[in-house]
């Protein structure tokens, strides 16, 4: 349209009457189908932004909540934490004084992590000069006793657990500028891997993705949750109020400040101890004492890691703990099988296997063919190797499985690379011929399976693992958002192999190195543990393999800890057996804590692999938790002080703990919208009540929620395009008869 | 506009046979959409007919039955609203080609009638279309594989976006969640869903 006169208002001019208003109607559909174009790119544009935003977890959630509570004055928060280690358990002592700056009545929340496997006890609540001792509930039960204990205007507090390693902390009726104490008591197993013990107190809570610190099995709602969107979860009727924790500016360093320190009593003579992200001061007290301070104070940003070794000559490679508590015995053991050194005229057959059917398509192949990539691009001079794709058909590469040379690799990743997703899925053919070992050479054979596991057959193909699995190991790779998990740990345990979950491409590098370290040395299989007294309760349930590194950790209860336990196992292919005298354990705190967690864990393990239905392991759960005072998804720890404290007829709001962005993230970045909108209020005051007045709003409407998930449950496209093509179809039609019939008429008036 | 040839050109025949061509192009070109739109109807129907059946010899042999040969997935219960005489055979799990067969049961959702939330997703304009007209208090009946029937009693409507809904997979209780795009007339797909909440009020047996 940039010429002066187009053509088209040249022929409007010259005044041809009948056309100008056929193009007008001609233009109507053309400027319509335009218009659904544009609105279904925007559509798409729109909701693919979304994803971005949804993927990257926190940050869009975190706008939004700011956006409708802008800027609270939130309590202030000191956190002290304290660690006693002493052998092999730590007992975590956390203080938190929480402080109200306004004229008001307040509600503090705190969202805080604590490491997987910790047993959450105590909870201790100091008001004035009074020490109120929290009891362990049912969740229900405890929710409504600090509802109650809310509504009447006294003190409590209420420690949940959200996911089993995030907590929340809620404290009722904390008044004008009055401070509250709250202390949280947890105890948990240090880690022992490589020689290494470790001791991990995680800061900040946020989607963490940590290789290092992650089991094989990893739960998506960790990736998915985080940063102030974890549910407060309520009573079974209504009214949950997302947790929406807002974040302290960085010129406002010193809202949340963390000290902490541990006591080390390591037990054996100390070599190096470190902090791997935080500067400390550390004081030697004795040849295995250490007392390590955190220097200065930190903020929660990041998590704090210690790391101790023994001195060289010292390293431990047996531990035995014991503690009695009530009528019985806990026992807890580590031990390190002998390091083999892997024979390097070994031979090894690796036999990938990779599911291509139609359930794979989308990210799932790419992560897949990924995986596999790299599994191929790890294969040394002297391995053997074959590739098998299947969807409802199979190929298997190579006839045979052939040397790793250069050629072969190539050619296989080449393969890997052209395979596309669609069809069914027929497991069983591949898995026989994966399973198919004929040859009979000695050596390591392993099988690494990849899949989405979405299979109907699980029980057949399962029985054909027992049946076939012979020397073979299988490692199941679950990939997808969603697979098929009880398939895959059950696949991998007959298997005796290991299960890894990859759900996003990133992690493809992290987690095939991880389990190639696994593949390429000689693991401790067929592990038993036999104890010479009866009626003993082992934890874990299931001893696993052991790779490269890793003790066995095993914790027992019984009568009176006297006799041995026998430790069994296969190390490569020699066999290898331990025994240990009990009545030369050493007496240790927590243990009971550490073994009942650890049941807990078991209870849950054996409802995922459905072993028992979810009322007995519910059932279980709750006696251990009640029974050991352990904060659980069923239980929780409530303290009410009696006395009331807030005047009846003065309002309670509501205020979250400012919550610290771990370290790199921007805080401009992520607030700069909310720095814009508040740049024309001048009156700190005004905006304060103001935000005041958005909370207590947000409180009102929000009963009407259903009771609110952990992590929301995404949803998936529910609408087709049908009606879209039908329209734009009609649309583009009409533009075409449109056309036709303006040429036509061009015609006969001509 | 003014590259398209108008016919106010100059009505040479050049560009008169070109318009022509175009306009039949276009024509075809909407016959396709308009087909391709009718195609998706004709297989969320058909679809639903081969999966009663396979969804019948199911609940007889207490195995998953497939569909048809390539499917890669299988019948796992029965979606019915009595009271607005609509039905409709779900399928294990919600991928895009699933769905176009029928409602898609939520990988990591609890079977209907089991403790926790059991979640069942569809298209707004074929299966699901009949949410728009579920009221408070109506019935929602699910066959299970297993052939037991739980009866759900409908306790309210909400609207939210695919990411933030409301629904805890492992809430206390036994539960019901039917999700469909919203709103129900728009013609792009977008982020918003419908979610119909339920209670069990009769037992599976």
């Amino acid at each position: 349209m940039s010429s002066p006169i187009s053509p088209a208002t040249q022929i409007r001019r010259t005044g041809r009457r009948g056309f100008p208003r056929l193009r007008a109607a001609l233009l109507l559909p053309m400027l319509a189908f335009a218009l659904f174009l544009a609105q279904l790119g925007q559509a798409r544009a729109q909701s693919a932004a979304r994803v971005t935003v949804n993927e990257m977890q926190s940050g869009s959630l975190l706008l939004e909540t700011n956006e409708a509570g802008r800027y609270v004055e939130a309590p202030r928060l000191a956190t002290d934490v304290s660690i006693d280690v002493n052998g092999p358990t730590a007992r975590a002592q956390i203080t938190q004084a929480f402080e109200n700056p306004t004229d008001g009545w307040v509600e503090a929340l705190y969202v805080f992590p604590l490491p997987e496997e910790s047993a959450v006890h105590s909870l201790k609540m100091i008001v004035g000069d009074r020490v109120i001792v929290a009891d362990i509930k049912e969740k229900q039960a405890a929710r409504a006793i600090y509802e109650q204990a809310k509504r009447e205007g006294r003190k409590a507090a209420l420690v949940e657990q959200q996911r089993p390693n995030v907590f929340t902390n809620s404290v009722a009726n904390i008044g004008p500028h009055q401070k509250v104490v709250v202390q949280i008591e947890y105890q948990q197993a240090v880690r022992l891997a490589d020689g290494r013990f470790s001791l991990r107190v995680p800061l900040v809570v946020a989607p963490r993705y940590n290789p290092a610190d992650a089991s094989p099995i990893v739960q998506t709602a960790d990736l998915r949750d985080g940063w102030g969107r974890s549910s407060d979860n309520v009573t079974t009727s209504a009214a949950a109020a997302p947790i929406d924790t807002r974040l302290a500016a960085p010129g406002d360093g010193s809202v949340n400040p963390v000290t902490l320190t541990v006591e080390l009593k390591a037990g054996f003579a100390l070599g190096t101890v470190a902090s791997l992200y935080h500067e400390v001061k550390i004081d030697r007290l004795g040849e295995t004492e250490r007392r390590v301070e955190l220097d200065g104070e930190a903020g929660a940003e990041r998590d704090f890691v210690l790391e101790w070794a023994a001195s060289e000559s010292a390293t431990p490679d047996v531990g035995l703990f014991r503690q009695h508590v009530g009528r019985d015995d806990y026992v807890l053991a580590y031990v390190t099988p002998p390091a083999v050194v892997p024979t390097q005229n070994s031979s090894r057959e690796i036999v990938f296997v990779i599911d291509n059917s139609g359930s794979m398509g989308g990210t799932s192949i790419v992560q897949a063919k990924a995986s596999l990539d790299h599994a191929l691009s790890r294969l040394r001079h002297g391995d053997r190797f074959n590739v098998i794709r299947f969807d409802n058909t199979m190929t298997k590469f190579f006839s045979d499985s052939v040397d790793a040379t250069r050629d072969n690799v190539a050619a296989a990743r080449r393969y890997v690379a052209s395979l596309d997703a669609s069809g069914g899925t027929e497991m069983l053919p591949p898995l026989h011929a994966a399973l198919d070992d004929r040859r009979q050479t000695d050596g390591l054979r392993q099988i690494v399976f990849l899949t989405d596991g979405a299979i109907s057959n699980e029980q057949q193909l399962l029985d054909v693992i027992a049946a076939r699995r012979g020397r073979s190991r299988i490692f199941m790779v679950g990939i997808g958002s969603a697979p098929n998990t009880h398939l895959m740990n059950r696949a991998a345990e007959l298997g005796r192999g290991t299960f890894t979950h990859i759900g996003a491409v990133e992690e493809v590098d992290a987690r095939m190195r991880e389990l190639f370290e696994k593949l390429e040395n000689p693991a401790v299989t067929d592990l038993k543990a036999t104890f010479s007294a009866r009626n003993v309760s082992i934890t874990p349930a299931l001893l696993p393999d052991l790779y490269r590194g890793e003790p066995l950790v095993i914790a027992a209860r019984m009568g009176e800890a006297t006799g041995t336990v026998t430790i069994e196992g296969v190390i490569g292919n020699r066999p290898w057996k331990v025994e240990l005298p009990l009545d030369k354990a050493v007496s240790a705190e927590g243990i009971s804590k550490v073994w009942a967690r650890r049941k807990i864990a078991d209870a849950e393990v054996e409802l995922t692999l459905g072993g028992i239905s979810r009322d007995a392991a519910d059932a279980r759960i709750l006696r251990l938790a009640l029974e050991h005072h352990l904060v659980t998804r069923l239980t929780s720890l409530v303290a009410v002080d009696r006395t009331p404290t807030r005047p009846a007829n003065v309002p309670l709001t509501r205020a979250d703990i400012p919550l610290q962005l771990p370290a790199g993230w921007d805080y401009e970045k992520l607030f700069g919208i909310r720095a814009h909108r508040d740049a024309g209020i001048d009156e700190a005051a005004e905006a304060q009540e103001e935000a005041w007045d958005a909370v207590i709003r947000r409180e009102k409407t929000q009963p009407a929620l259903q009771a609110t998930p952990a992590a929301p449950l995404p949803l998936p496209q529910t609408a087709t395009p049908a009606m879209l093509h039908t329209l734009a179809g009609f649309c583009v039609m009409l533009l075409g008869l449109g056309l036709f019939l303006l040429t036509r008429g061009r015609e006969r008036v001509g | 506009m003014s590259v398209w040839p108008m016919p106010g050109d100059g009505g040479s025949g050049q560009p008169r046979s070109l318009t022509i061509l175009l306009a039949a192009l276009l024509m075809a070109g909407g016959v396709f959409l308009t087909g391709h739109g009718a195609w998706i109807h004709a297989k969320a129907v058909v679809a639903q007919i081969l999966l009663e059946r396979a969804f019948a010899r199911s609940v007889a042999t207490g195995l998953p039955a497939r569909p048809w040969g390539w499917a890669d997935t299988w019948p796992v219960a029965r979606i019915e609203a009595p009271g607005l005489d609509s039905a409709a055979i779900a399928l294990k799990g919600v991928s895009g080609q699933a769905l176009a067969f029928g409602p898609g049961h939520l990988e990591n959702t609890p079977e209907a009638g089991e403790p926790g939330t059991a979640v069942y997703a569809a298209h707004r304009d074929t299966h699901f279309a009949f949410l728009r007209h579920l009221k408070e208090n109506d019935i929602i009946r699910i066959t299970r594989r297993d052939g037991q029937v739980a009866t759900f009693r409908v306790t309210h409507m909400a609207v939210a976006r695919w990411d933030e809904a409301q629904i805890d997979p492992h809430a206390p209780g036994r539960h019901l969640v039917l999700a469909t795009c919203y709103p129900f007339d728009a013609v792009a797909p977008g982020p918003l869903r419908y979610l119909v909440y339920a209670d069990l009020a009769v037992h599976p047996r």
